[in-house]
């Protein structure tokens, strides 16, 4: 019987050698939204790279199911065509591939057919509109030139545009102006009370609570030197804004 | 034909010993005297009508076009002493003559299509644009044998003339293609070169603009893409005699299975064309660890008050691009397509109209697939 949610048990990964990931526990459910929070160098990113697959990171054990499917064993476009999609810290700049074309090729990849190109055209222009995007940016180059908001703004037209069933968002509320965060946040919203996006789960990862304002987490989880070391509410974020993660490393370290 | 002519082409040596680490064609050693010529013959011309617009075979040109003609006939290509240049003078056996009166502007292009069969092809397309006219030319070289084609393209532009010039060189993967193509501008003339090396089992071209009179815009746009056993030898030489004068240089290329290519990208700037602004970027892309490529560019700056620039890269497709794409859902070969047809992109858009872009992008896909 499979087991809805993005179920990660036990997961190590290395880069270069050095383990980043110390066996890492976190489920993601369906239509929910999880906060990951932690130290810059702590393994947010390593941990979204292992579970979409990037050849960089080494997955050395444990266990990712998606919705009950052995995630770890598909390559990367199944795990995209699996539901799973990566909002990046660092999106890449794609020359020569224009932002309509890579668009539709990827919602050919994960929904085949379901769009006709006049209804994908409408559909993306709905989407940019909503994030305040103007139209001129389907003809550019993916995010070639595009200032590090645009890029954001771009990750989250993706998101809107591929529906996915779960989404981490890796820091996309980093370098974005007040008004670029809320458009995000809006973005988020709308697909969240979408019929397509209702039961998306997410997982955000982010260093600061203003995001979390518009979009209210579920849980919220935190990393240290590649292992979730507490969980909590809300509140859990406020209090890593007034303290820091100083006494969240004293009393985990108690603990172990 | 005089063979004294002949011979003296023959003699000329090719000056194309460098770049080339891989390189082992020897283009001197390449037997031009056993070629079976094709019967003289005109190519398919389709212009547009226009006022004074002439766009006729080389027969028609020196019957009924002497003067114009003759002046311009070789005034461009016949200064360069180019071995290949030679050979198609001395055994040029079809052509084209296109003429521009003063200010008329043909926007819709003139058509000329070289078709090989029966025997070897030595074209020769020469292009005048009287003062302030302007006009773009498509020549398309295709072969329904694998007979060598060995032609001239030439542009002679007066004051304030512009010309775009696209060749699509897409002959049978057995041939083998030699061009010389140059122009010469006049005062505040703007001269585009656009070149497709596609086909051909062995492509060696040169482009040359020589900016002779000041305020001149040159562009040289180019791609090659060699693969299995394709060769593929490009020069561009863009010569900066006189000042106030600028050009850009942009090549792209990439090489897969056992392709293998040299680029030379000559920017020279005499030591007394003070103003003159030029930049060369050139990139290429190894698809595959047997193809190379042998980029080379090659700045000469006699002038101090210019403004040169020039970039140049040489990779294979970046993994971080892929890795992007496939967790879009998009299937790693795609991927690797998608990357492979963008990097061709910025330049393929300066050619001129969407047909012609669309079956570049097709020849690109094709070689990709
Ligand atoms: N290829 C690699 N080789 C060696 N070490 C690596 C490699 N990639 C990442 N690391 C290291 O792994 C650790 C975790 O990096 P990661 O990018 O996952 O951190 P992060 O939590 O996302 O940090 P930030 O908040 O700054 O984005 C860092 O110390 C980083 O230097
Ligand atoms: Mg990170």
């Amino acid at each position: 019987m499979s087991e809805r949610g993005l179920r990660i048990h036990q997961l190590r990964a290395s880069a270069g050698g050095t383990q980043i990931l110390k066996g890492i526990d976190l489920a993601v459910e369906a239509g929910h939204v999880h906060a990951l929070m932690g130290p810059n160098g702590s393994g947010k990113s390593t941990l979204a790279f292992s579970l979409t697959g990037h050849p960089g990171f080494k997955v050395e054990s444990g266990s990712v199911t998606l919705d009950g499917a052995d995630l770890l064993a598909m390559p990367p476009d199944k795990r995209a065509k699996a539901g799973l999609f990566l909002s990046f810290q660092y999106p890449a700049a794609i020359p020569g591939v224009k932002v309509a074309n890579f668009l539709f090729a990827a919602r050919q990849a994960l929904h085949p057919g379901d769009l006709p190109p006049a209804k994908f055209r409408a559909l993306l222009l709905e989407k940019m509109d909503l994030l305040d995007m103007d139209p001129s940016f389907m003809g550019r180059y993916l995010n070639d030139g595009f200032s590090g908001g645009e890029k954001k703004r771009l990750e989250m037209l993706q998101l809107a545009m591929l529906a996915p069933k779960y989404a981490i968002l890796d820091e996309t509320d980093s370098g974005l102006d007040v008004d670029a965060l809320r458009a995000v946040g809006e973005s988020v919203n709308a697909m969240r009370a979408s019929e397509a996006g209702k039961d998306t789960g997410f997982l955000i990862i982010t260093h600061y609570p203003r995001i979390l304002q518009y979009v209210k987490p579920d849980v919220v989880h935190i990393m240290i030197d590649g292992r979730i070391v507490k969980e909590g509410d809300a509140e859990l974020a406020q209090r890593i804004e007034r303290e820091g993660y100083d006494k969240i490393r004293e009393e985990t370290a108690q603990i172990a | 034909m005089p063979s004294a002519t002949l011979d003296k082409a023959l003699e000329l040596r090719s000056g194309r010993e460098r770049p080339g680490q891989f390189w082992k064609i020897d283009l001197d050693a390449i037997d031009f005297s056993s070629l079976k010529a094709a019967a003289p013959s005109d190519p398919q011309i389709a212009a547009p009508s226009k006022p004074g617009l002439i766009a006729c075979g080389l027969e028609t040109a020196r019957r009924d076009h002497a003067e114009i003609f003759n002046r311009a006939f070789g005034s461009v290509t016949g200064t360069l002493n180019d071995k290949f240049a030679a050979l198609s003078a001395a055994l040029c056996n079809t052509g084209a003559f296109i003429y521009v009166p003063p200010d008329q502007a043909v926007d819709d292009p003139i058509e000329i299509t070289y078709t090989a069969k029966n025997g070897a092809l030595f074209p020769h397309t020469l292009v005048v644009v009287d003062r302030g006219a302007r006009c773009t030319v498509i020549e398309r070289i295709e072969g329904e044998s694998s007979d060598t084609v060995c032609g001239i393209a030439e542009i002679v532009a007066a004051e304030n003339a512009s010309v775009t010039y696209a060749a699509e060189q897409n002959l049978p993967l057995e041939s083998q293609a030699f061009f010389t193509r140059a122009a010469a501008p006049g005062k505040d003339a703007s001269v585009t070169w656009c070149v497709a090396e596609i086909g051909a089992a062995l492509s060696v071209s040169r482009i040359d603009v020589l900016v002779d009179q000041p305020g001149v815009d040159a562009h040289l746009n180019g791609f090659f893409f060699p693969r299995e056993n394709q060769h593929v030898d490009m020069v561009s030489t863009i010569r900066h005699n006189v000042g106030e004068s600028q050009s850009q240089t942009l090549i792209k290329s990439a090489a897969t299975g056992r392709g293998q290519a040299r680029y030379l990208g000559n920017i020279r700037i005499a030591p007394h064309a003070q103003g003159t602004e030029a930049s060369l970027r050139d990139d290429a892309l190894l698809l595959s660890p047997h193809a190379h490529i042998d980029s080379v560019p090659a700045l000469e700056i006699g002038a101090n008050d210019v403004k040169a620039f020039h970039g140049a890269t040489i990779g294979a497709l970046d993994e971080s691009l892929i890795f992007y794409m496939e967790s879009r859902g998009i299937e790693r070969e795609a991927a690797e397509k998608m990357i492979a047809l963008g990097f061709f992109e910025p330049v393929v858009e300066r050619f001129p109209t969407a047909a012609m872009r669309d079956r570049l992008r097709a020849a690109l896909e094709a070689k990709i697939a």
